[in-house]
C-alpha cells in the first residue's frame, strides 16, 4: 500500500460510517458507489445524481473527497489517471478491512 | 418515546418498573407518555391458569380510563412468555370490539440477545413487517426524511427539528423521539433515511432500504464537526446545499465561541465513557476534536461486532476497550488509566463518585440536549462543571484528621 493510499485509508475508517453498515452486500455496495463518485469528482467529472442510491453516494463522497483536499495537500495535483490508481488502492483496502478480514460474524447471518 | 401510546407490560408489576420515570424522554403533549405506567399486573394466580384474560382486561381497562388515547403497544415478559400467554389473539379481539384503536406487539421476553438488545431487532422488524405502509399523511415538502436512532433524550429530537424546519424538511416520522404512533405507520414515504443510533435502529433503516427502496445515510449528531458534516450530507442528497451552510454559519456563529471556551480549559482532559453501545464510537472523537479531551477507556453494555469496529476505528491506540464491563473491570480500568472524569450510566456513576472521580450521565444527560451544536456546548459545561467541581476535593478530606489536629492544638 502506497504511503497516499494509506493516509485515506486513515481517513476513511476514523470518519466514514458507511463503511461499517450491517450487512456483506451493503458494505460493497456503499463501497462500490462512493468509490465510483469519488473518483468521478477527483478526475474533475460529474457524478451520477440521479438515483436514489447515486444521490446518496454523491453525498458521501463530497465530504470525503472534500475533506481529502483539506488534509493532504498533495492531492491537489494529481492526474485524472493517477486519481483513479488512487481511489482503486482505496477501495481494495477498504474491501479488504470492512469485508474480507471483518471479524463481524453478523455481516452474513441470516437474521441481519 | 411515543407521545401517544399506550405502552401495556403484560407481567407482574415489577417488570413495569423501567418504563416509569427512569429516562428522560420528554414529549411536546405534556410528557404523556412518562406520566403513567401500565401492567397487567399478573399474579400467581394468572401464571397457573394463564393470562390472557387477565391481559385483556387491562387492554380494555387502559383504553376506558384515557379515552383519547387509540394506540397501544403490548410486551411479553420472562413469565408470561414462559407460560405461553398469546397476546396476539387477545390483541386482535381487542382490536375487533375496539375498531377504532391500533395495537403493535413485541414479543421478546427480557429483551434478550446481546445484553438485551435483541428486543431492539424484533420491535424493529414486527414494525415495519405489522405496521409501516399502512397509512399515509400530508407530504408539505419535497425534502423528506425519517430520523431513526433519536430518542429526544431531554429534548435532543426538539433541537434537532429546529434545523430540519430551517433546511424545509419534512420529517415523515421520528423513530422514535417525540414521535406520534401513526406518522411511524407512515416511514415509506421518506426518501432518505437519516440514521443516528445504528445500533437500536439499524435494522429499520435496513429494512426500509430492501422493502421500499429508500437509502440510508448514516450520521452523528453529537458534536460541532459531525453536526455540519451530516447536514451537509443531507442537503447534498436533495441538492439544497446552500440551505445548510447557511445553517451552519449561523448555529457556529452562535455556539463556536461558547464551545471554545469551554475546549480551552478542557484540553488534556482525561475521559472514560462506559455506555450502551453507539455513544462510544459517537464521541470518542467529537470529544477529542472538538474539545480537545482525551478518550482513554471505553467500555459498551450492549455493543455488537459492528459497534466495536467503529470504535476501534475511531478510537486512538492506547486506549482500553471493553466489552460489557463489570465493576471489578472497572476498578482495574480506573487505576490504569486515572480518568478525571467518567460519563457512564446512573449505577454506575454511583460507584465512581465513592471513588471521588466525577461522572457525567452519558445516558439520559445531566443538563441536556446534547445533540447538535447547542447541545455539544451543553456537554462540554457539564464535562467542565464535573471536573472542576470544587466538592470533589472537599468531599476526599478526611474531616476527622482535620478535627483531631484541632483538638490537640486546644488541649496544647
Amino acid at each position: 500500500m502506497s504511503e497516499q493510499v494509506k493516509q485515506l485509508v486513515g481517513y476513511v475508517q476514523e470518519r466514514c460510517l458507511w463503511q461499517f453498515f450491517s450487512r456483506t452486500w451493503d458494505r460493497q455496495e456503499n463501497i462500490d458507489g462512493i468509490m465510483a463518485a469519488a473518483e468521478a469528482l477527483l478526475s474533475g467529472e460529474k457524478p451520477r445524481r440521479e438515483t436514489p442510491m447515486e444521490k446518496l453516494f454523491y453525498a458521501d463522497a463530497v465530504e470525503m473527497v472534500k475533506d481529502f483536499r483539506e488534509r493532504f495537500p498533495w492531492i491537489a495535483s494529481i492526474t485524472p489517471q493517477e486519481a483513479r490508481d488512487l481511489i482503486a488502492g482505496l477501495k481494495a483496502e477498504m474491501i479488504d478491512i470492512a469485508i474480507t478480514r471483518s471479524l463481524n460474524q453478523e455481516l452474513s447471518h441470516s437474521l441481519y | 418515546m411515543l407521545k401517544d401510546t399506550i405502552q401495556m407490560i403484560h407481567g407482574p408489576i415489577g417488570c413495569a418498573y423501567d418504563t416509569w420515570h427512569t429516562k428522560r424522554y420528554p414529549t411536546d403533549n405534556g410528557h404523556f407518555n412518562m406520566k403513567y405506567v401500565w401492567s397487567s399486573d399478573m399474579k400467581e394466580s394468572n401464571i397457573v391458569y394463564g393470562g390472557d384474560k387477565r391481559l385483556e382486561k387491562s387492554i380494555n381497562e387502559a383504553f376506558d380510563e384515557m379515552p383519547h388515547i387509540k394506540r397501544m403497544i403490548v410486551y411479553t415478559t420472562c413469565p408470561t412468555a414462559l407460560i405461553g400467554d398469546d397476546i396476539k389473539a387477545v390483541v386482535k379481539r381487542v382490536m375487533i370490539e375496539r375498531p377504532d384503536v391500533d395495537i403493535f406487539t413485541v414479543e421478546c421476553p427480557g429483551f434478550a440477545g446481546v445484553s438485551q438488545s435483541k428486543g431492539h431487532h424484533v420491535l424493529n422488524i414486527g414494525w415495519i413487517n405489522e405496521k409501516v405502509g399502512k397509512l399515509e399523511k400530508e407530504i408539505t415538502s419535497e425534502y423528506t426524511i425519517n430520523f431513526i436512532g433519536d430518542y429526544n433524550i431531554q429534548g435532543d429530537t426538539q433541537l434537532l427539528q429546529k434545523y430540519w424546519d430551517k433546511l424545509g424538511i419534512q420529517v415523515i416520522s421520528h423513530f422514535t423521539g417525540n414521535a406520534a404512533y401513526d406518522d411511524l405507520r407512515c416511514m415509506q414515504q421518506a426518501k432518505l433515511n437519516v440514521v443516528n443510533c445504528a445500533r437500536s435502529a439499524g435494522y429499520i433503516a435496513n429494512e426500509l432500504k430492501k422493502q421500499y427502496g429508500i437509502p440510508r445515510l448514516d450520521v452523528d449528531t453529537w458534536g460541532f464537526n459531525y453536526m455540519a458534516e451530516g447536514i451537509r450530507k443531507i442537503c447534498a442528497f436533495f441538492g439544497i446545499e446552500e440551505r445548510g451552510e447557511a445553517l451552519i454559519a449561523e448555529e457556529s456563529a452562535k455556539w463556536k465561541p461558547k464551545l471554545d471556551w469551554y475546549k480551552e480549559r478542557l484540553k488534556g482532559t482525561k475521559m472514560a465513557i462506559w455506555t450502551g453501545g453507539p455513544r462510544l464510537w459517537h464521541w470518542t472523537k467529537s470529544v477529542e476534536d472538538d474539545l480537545g479531551v482525551q478518550v482513554v477507556a471505553m467500555s459498551s453494555k450492549f455493543g455488537h461486532q459492528e459497534d466495536f469496529e467503529k470504535v476501534i476505528a475511531r478510537g486512538q491506540s492506547g486506549t482500553y476497550y471493553i466489552d460489557d464491563g463489570n465493576e471489578l473491570e472497572f476498578f482495574e480500568i480506573i487505576d490504569l488509566v486515572k480518568p478525571d472524569v467518567i460519563y457512564t450510566g446512573p449505577r454506575v456513576g454511583e460507584l465512581v463518585k465513592k471513588l471521588h472521580i466525577p461522572y457525567v450521565n452519558g445516558h439520559g444527560y445531566h443538563n441536556g440536549p446534547y445533540m447538535g451544536f447547542e447541545g455539544f456546548v451543553n456537554l462540554a459545561r457539564d464535562m467542565y462543571n464535573a471536573v472542576h467541581n470544587p466538592l470533589l476535593k472537599l468531599a476526599a478530606t478526611d474531616i476527622r484528621d482535620t478535627q483531631a489536629e484541632g483538638q490537640q492544638e486546644v488541649a496544647a
